[in-house]
């Protein structure tokens, strides 16, 4: 079910990225906006709180008001406020199904995991709160099943449905409750949402500005053409026969009704369990290899790789025993063992006068002198009759292994950022290959988050450790094209020998010259 | 694919996101209860009797007793009984339950509530309940002809007595 998914999300990524480009692409953005609508509700909500009159008779009475002669204003903050919820709901659940499916819950990203779990809960139990405190038959409809659902629990002494036995029963002070709780449980999802991204470098909880000024237009539009309104005030002397449903968040509430509380609170609290554990679970998804090593003689303390980790497990520390120095120390329990580290390290120079390649930090499975001698054992065995290029892919990506021809050699890794771009340029100098690309995830969604946004940076002398200017940029290509571009991958690497085959008959025809 | 294309590409998607959203938000209705029916809420919230009997300390338990405590000549029991309710309508029983007492002592109030959906329509009601277990049989009855409306909610309460709201 997994690869299916995977598929899925493979193709849908693919055709946002062309209709959005890879900056803008949603897929790629569903924490972020998920963050950017609960602003979005958060800003609106404290708008609503002023006009809002905590009473049985003015709740819905404020609301009405709120909507139907404040429309302009009121009523399209009311309109973004609703929609907003509801789109973060969808969010959330795309982005929980979508880290699933691309394998990005276990190993350390356990974390992040297991604590967005309970911020399901949260959410929910926000907009619980949000359709009550309108008191409309909708509100009614939560109120009586919310009452059923948590009088089945034995903790409760006093029934919670004797608070709405009829219009006589119900007071006042329940909707300061509510108006408390309302903005109480919003207060504590937004910690829970920081608390889930704790262990995450530059986590992203904004997104691109044109993603989210095309999702304010989408929704002011729909503001003004499908306004949130209340439904019928709620009356407790009459029962509900027939209510509209938002069935993004009170699906529950249906199975309360139909199965019974205990029921549901078996499926809900089984569902929630089964999913904390899901990091767990035997499952076919390769094991994580050995955690970064840091090799105390070769690390200068630069902290390239501290600032290059995705996930906060590089940290520095006084010098084992080079007075006035710092060295890297890896945090075992968050390394992802990406690698990424080895490629922001300065000592991974192939140029080094060194007997035997080493470096700072490294990972045991795949140590910067293991990828120069594959490196240099697959170039020196290409045919020369077509220009030489030199693939490096990533084992999340484009997948390398049809690639390889008498003139192509293909390498993949677990991140292409593990390639300190000294290597480009000694491969080139070296004249072991005429090309050399790099490949990997799609633009914008690395499965280590920032490896193609480092390489990237790095290429264009915006990140240390830079691709200096002698490198021949034409004699180099970046490609983030992702599982799904495979195909694309291999036709760009010909049309790239076909360049390069290009350019080396003008450079013999000019030498002839 | 040039601006204008994708421009408009993405508001179809916007458009594909949020319609949808915005009719799930509210719709389709969802039809929670028949039209010909009624609800009867039964809320009983209600301490029963105390069990046994005050007893008086004298002699040798009163010598054994704090100073502070001389003052008291007899200790009573707090463990209360639990009600023994019954509903009968149209002649058939409807519910029957003990509800035991709140606390760790079984010394607070015993509370119940339940719902019923009843056709609409004219209804003989019986509520009997039993708040003391030195007592036989219910000591307190109510008795009632009802006549229920479409989507009509009414509540069997009690304070010193049944009575229907």
């Amino acid at each position: 079910m997994k690869s299916l998914l995977k598929k899925g999300f493979n193709a849908l990524d693919s055709l946002f990225s062309k209709v959005f480009t890879p900056a803008w692409n949603p897929m790629y953005q569903l924490g972020a906006l998920s963050f950017f609508y609960f602003w979005i509700v958060a800003i609106t909500g404290v708008y609503l709180f002023i006009f809002f009159e905590t009473s049985i008779t003015g709740a819905h009475a404020s609301m009405e008001y709120i909507s139907v002669e404040q429309w302009y204003l009121g009523g399209i903050m009311r309109s973004f406020h609703r929609y907003a919820s509801a789109a973060m709901g969808v969010c959330v659940t795309l982005h929980l199904v979508r880290e699933y499916a691309m394998d990005r819950y276990s190993g350390v990203r356990w974390f992040s995991w297991v604590s967005g779990i309970p911020l399901l809960w949260l959410l929910f139990a926000s907009s619980i709160g949000g359709y009550w405190l309108v008191w409309d038959i909708q509100a009614q409809y939560i109120a009586l099943l919310t009452a059923q659902w948590f009088d089945w629990l034995p903790i409760m002494v006093d029934p919670m449905a004797s608070n709405f036995l009829n219009e006589a029963a119900l007071s006042d002070r329940f909707f300061s409750l509510l108006v408390f709780l309302h903005i109480g449980i919003p207060l504590s999802l937004l910690l829970g949402m920081f608390i889930h991204i704790k262990r995450i470098t530059g986590a992203r909880t904004n997104p691109a500005k044109g993603l989210a000024a095309g999702t304010l237009l989408a929704m002011l539009v729909l503001s003004l053409w499908q306004p949130a309104m209340s439904q019928a005030p709620a009356n407790l002397d009459m029962t509900i026969t027939e209510v509209g449903l938002d069935w993004i968040f009170l699906n529950p509430y249906t199975l309360i009704g139909s199965w019974g509380p205990g029921q549901t609170w078996a499926l809900l609290v089984g569902l929630s369990s089964f999913l904390t554990i899901i990091p767990w679970l035997p499952s076919k998804r390769e094991k994580q290899t050995p955690v970064a090593v840091v090799d105390p003689e070769n690390c200068n303390g630069c902290g390239w790789c501290l600032a290059d980790c995705p996930y906060e497990a590089v940290t520095m520390k006084v010098h084992d025993y080079k007075k006035g120095h710092q060295q890297s120390v890896v945090d075992p329990d968050l390394c992802i063992s990406c690698g990424i580290c080895a490629g922001a390290c300065p000592s991974s120079s192939p140029f080094r006068h060194v007997d035997e390649l080493t470096t700072g930090i490294s990972i045991p499975g795949f140590h910067i002198k293991e990828l120069l001698s594959l490196t240099e054992n697959k170039l020196h065995g290409l045919s020369t009759d077509k220009p030489r290029i030199m693939v490096y892919g990533c084992d999340h990506g484009s997948v390398l292994d049809d690639m390889a021809s008498t003139n192509i050699a293909t390498i993949s890794m677990p991140c292409t950022a593990l390639v300190p771009p000294a290597f480009i340029d000694y491969v080139l100098r070296k004249d072991l290959a005429d090309g050399v690309m790099i490949s990997g995830c799609c633009e914008g969604d690395c499965h280590y988050r920032l490896g193609n946004e480092w390489m990237n940076q790095r290429f264009s002398k915006e990140r240390m450790p830079i691709l200096r200017t002698r490198v021949p940029r034409d004699k180099v290509r970046l490609r983030w094209l992702g599982v799904q571009g495979t195909k694309q991958l291999g036709r760009e690497v010909a049309e790239f020998q076909a360049h390069l085959e290009e350019e080396q008959l003008d450079f013999v025809e000019l030498s002839n010259e | 694919m040039n601006k204008l294309v994708r421009y408009s590409a993405q508001a179809v998607f916007y458009a594909l996101f949020f319609v949808p959203l915005a009719y799930v938000s509210h719709q389709p209705n969802y039809r929670y209860m028949e039209d010909d029916i009624a609800v009867l809420k039964v809320a009983v919230r209600h301490a029963g009797e105390i069990i046994g009997e005050c007893k008086s300390i004298v002699g040798e338990s009163h010598g054994m007793r704090p100073s502070s405590m001389v003052q008291a000549v007899e200790v009573c029991p707090r463990e209360r009984s639990p009600l023994e309710l019954e509903l009968i309508l149209d002649g058939e029983t409807l519910y029957r339950a003990q509800v035991a007492p709140s606390g760790l002592h079984n010394d607070g109030i015993s509370s119940m509530y339940q719902r019923f959906e009843l056709p609409a329509g004219p209804h003989h009601l019986q509520i009997r309940m039993n708040d003391d277990i030195k007592v036989d049989g219910f000591n307190w009855q109510f008795e009632q002809d009802i006549n229920l409306q479409p989507a009509q909610v009414m509540v069997a309460s009690f304070k010193e007595g049944f009575r229907i709201q």
